[in-house]
């Protein structure tokens, strides 16, 4: 009998914690919540690091999942900035607008986009024309840029992505992409793919190059900070974070919104392989 | 004849059978012997000096005159390189504007890579990440570092008609003459002493924080995370899973309705996880707007509705097994049919509601869609029911394994470098399925022995 009013009492009790639940005020706030580009993450997780060792107290979560998943979670208000990889778009901003989020565009960053490569690819340069000609199908072949006879695997970003959206503009000029491309979720997912596929071709921020791929010239010109800096790579786009407005002065987030403006803000961008925004 | 053929199918049958059970053995020793072994690797490993150096900088870890006394000995092997890297750009200072440049790419090469292998150098300042702030800090890395150092791969692109091949070319040749040419063999000779390896238990992998986006310290948020999330999810699935699994077997007769609902539950145990994910953003999040953004609460009540029907179906059956003369027994004493159900039925189904909920609290732990968008994220502080505040922390957004081992194998700026906090990642989630299986087996096995006598 004990043991069925303890039974019948705890399940009452968690029923009734579980509806409490339902009922919780909103978001800490000691908390900012970042989510979006995964070119834009490694900047916000190194901020974020660097952030909370200064302040302990505030608890500072980073997701990356794409630079459209950012802006929405923006406009739907599950986030205090968006990371994105491309500048907003006319019906982003209008939803968000009509769900009263001004959103405040900071750009932290300037990136360039490289062609990346396998490393047996014996191909070295590229025109922007070669390339468009690759991602719209009528190139299929690395013989036909002066490789060997082999077919080209085309690895592009997923159409939520902001290096997908620059790429589109950039490269494509709006054109629309082959039919056999195949769309992969993060930067580190393109350059895993390249690594692993000697006939490969892929498209990456700057701080996703390194030894295990190659990055082609673009127009004879290496994607390079010094390069993107200088306006001489064609293929740069700067990267932002959106706020819902001007944070507040004298608040964490406009502390951390304007970290990148700091001195140390801009050797953590170059450390991360990033050009830092000042005058150059 | 007929007999003949009826015992050659038997053994076929048998032998059939058997194969496949080797094959499942197999293939379950090929996908768990490299998670124990190099999962075991992110716990013992043999320790750089560097990573001694990161420990008491970082966590105030060791003793400290021992280890400065021999990051001063390692300094003292290291001198050398640096002597030589200096002489080498004296020497650069005199060449000619051309012989120069021809110099320059691959002396920064070969800087950057025994930076990577060393660390920077003492009297260098410190670099802003921590990541560029140690040399090697596990010999297994360094050794990969030393061949860095010692070669590099060059592709031969000769014939045209195929993909270069990889040719790998010492160093020391483009150094040939100069004061690096003795260089590497100094290297190679002295890279222990340089490092100084030594086989290291390192436990608090598993409650260090990570620094740098996982490149040093441990998974503790993430192992946390997890745990809360399929506690939280327990926590809504087990009472409601029960009550209704009551109410579908003792209160609810054969109607059309009740076997629609029944249909219901066991379609909804074959929806893909992604949608459960998608559901609890949309419903938790979006409209009702429990928390603002992603949460520990929003993932919990979301793997608590991918549970459910596995918990409502195991307490039903478990709740059916349970003999009729029981239930007649308890009624004829005059219980009320409530009474009965929870002092009699309930205890004597106790043992199977327990596998279900095991079953499901390993599928809770391991779950990756329906967090994504409702609880994980990469980085985040590791929870703190400590603080003033217990729903403020019910409302953070927190990290996950199976998340965040999707996250550094595919997203991550470095995949290559921190293999090893992947693997220890995956082994920590096993483990930890197998640990709570393990209890719960024995929690059932201690309960269904006690009703029995």
């Amino acid at each position: 009998m004990r043991r069925g009013r303890l039974l019948g009492g705890s399940l009452a009790a968690l029923i009734l914690c579980a509806f409490a639940g339902l009922l919780t005020p909103t978001l800490a706030q000691e908390a900012i919540v970042i989510d979006g580009s995964t070119t834009v993450g490694p900047i916000a997780k190194a901020f974020a690091e660097h952030y909370m060792a200064a302040h302990p107290e505030i608890n500072i979560t980073v997701s990356e999942s794409g630079s459209g998943n950012g802006a929405k979670s923006l406009i739907n208000g599950t986030c205090h900035i968006a990371d994105m990889s491309r500048f907003m778009k006319d019906a982003e901003f209008s939803a968000a607008v009509k769900k009263g989020v001004l959103p405040v565009a900071h750009v932290v960053a300037v990136d360039g986009i490289a062609m990346i490569v396998h490393r047996s690819n014996p191909v070295q340069n590229l025109t922007l024309e070669q390339t468009r000609g690759i991602y719209l199908g009528q190139y299929t072949d690395w013989s036909q840029l002066g490789g060997p006879n082999q077919k080209i695997v085309v690895v592009s970003r997923d159409t939520n992505s902001g290096t997908y959206e620059t790429f589109e503009q950039l490269v494509m000029q709006k054109q629309k992409m082959a039919e056999g491309v195949e769309y992969l979720g993060s930067n580190g997912a393109v350059r895993q793919k390249v690594q692993s596929t000697p006939t490969a071709i892929g498209y990456v921020g700057l701080g996703f190059i390194d030894r295990t791929v190659k990055a082609l010239t673009v127009e004879g010109i290496a994607p390079g900070q010094e390069t993107v800096a200088s306006g001489r790579y064609p293929i740069a786009r700067p990267l932002f974070m959106f706020t819902d407005g001007y944070p507040r002065l004298g608040t964490p987030l406009h502390a951390f919104i304007t970290m990148h403006l700091s001195l140390r803000g801009q050797e953590i961008i170059e450390a991360i392989g990033f050009v830092p925004v000042t005058s150059y | 004849m007929q007999l003949g053929t009826r015992r050659l199918l038997d053994r076929a049958f048998s032998g059939l059978g058997f194969i496949s059970i080797g094959l499942m053995a197999a293939s379950l020793l090929v996908i768990l012997t490299p998670i124990f072994v190099r999962g075991f690797g992110a716990f013992v490993f043999q320790g750089t000096i560097e990573f001694r150096r990161m420990q008491l900088e970082r966590f105030e870890r060791g003793d400290r005159d021992e280890i400065e006394a021999e990051l001063t000995t390692a300094r003292r092997a290291r001198q050398p390189v640096y002597e030589m890297l200096d002489a080498f750009d004296t020497e650069m200072g005199e060449m000619g504007f051309l012989e120069r440049r021809e110099y320059e790419g691959p002396r920064e090469e070969l800087e950057d890579a025994l930076r990577e292998l060393l660390g920077p150098r003492p009297e260098d300042p410190v670099p802003v990440m921590a990541r560029d702030q140690y040399g090697a800090t596990r010999w297994d890395r360094a050794r990969e570092k030393i061949d860095l150092v010692l070669y590099r791969t060059e592709y031969d692109y000769s014939d045209r008609t195929r993909m270069g091949v990889p040719v790998s070319v010492p160093r020391v040749e483009d150094f040939r003459g100069t004061a690096l040419e003795a260089l590497f063999d100094y290297v190679e000779l002295h890279a222990t002493e340089m490092l100084r390896p030594r086989w290291t238990l390192y436990l608090r992998f598993l409650t260090d924080h990570s620094i740098d986006a996982h490149f040093f310290g441990g998974i503790w948020p993430e192992v946390l995370g997890t745990l809360y999330l399929t506690l939280g999810a327990m926590i809504f699935a087990l009472p409601m899973g029960v009550v209704s699994a009551i109410y579908l077997v003792e209160y609810a007769g054969e109607g059309r309705l009740i076997s629609l609902l029944r249909t219901f539950i066991s379609t909804l145990a074959g929806v893909p996880s992604i949608v459960f994910g998608l559901f609890g953003l949309a419903f938790f999040i979006n409209t009702l707007k429990i928390t603002e953004s992603k949460s520990l609460l929003a993932g919990s009540l979301t793997l608590a509705t991918l549970v459910l029907p596995t918990v409502i179906r195991a307490s039903e059956e478990a709740i059916r097994s349970v003999p009729t003369t029981y239930r007649e027994a308890a009624l004829s004493l005059g219980a009320s049919k409530w009474r009965a159900i929870v002092t009699v039925i309930l205890p004597a189904s106790l043992p199977g509601i327990l596998t279900g909920v095991v079953i499901s609290m390993g599928r809770a732990a391991g779950e990756t869609a329906p967090i994504i968008f409702t609880a994980a994220v990469s980085v985040g502080k590791a929870l703190d029911f400590a603080k003033v505040k217990f729903w403020e922390t019910l409302s953070e957004a927190t990290p996950a394994l199976p998340w965040n081992i999707y996250n550094l194998a595919t997203e991550h700026e470095a995949v290559d470098e921190i293999r090893h906090v992947q693997f220890g990642m995956v082994f920590t989630l096993v483990m930890l399925v197998l640990i709570l299986n393990a209890t719960a087996i024995f929690l059932r096995a201690r309960i269904s022995k006690k009703l029995r006598g």
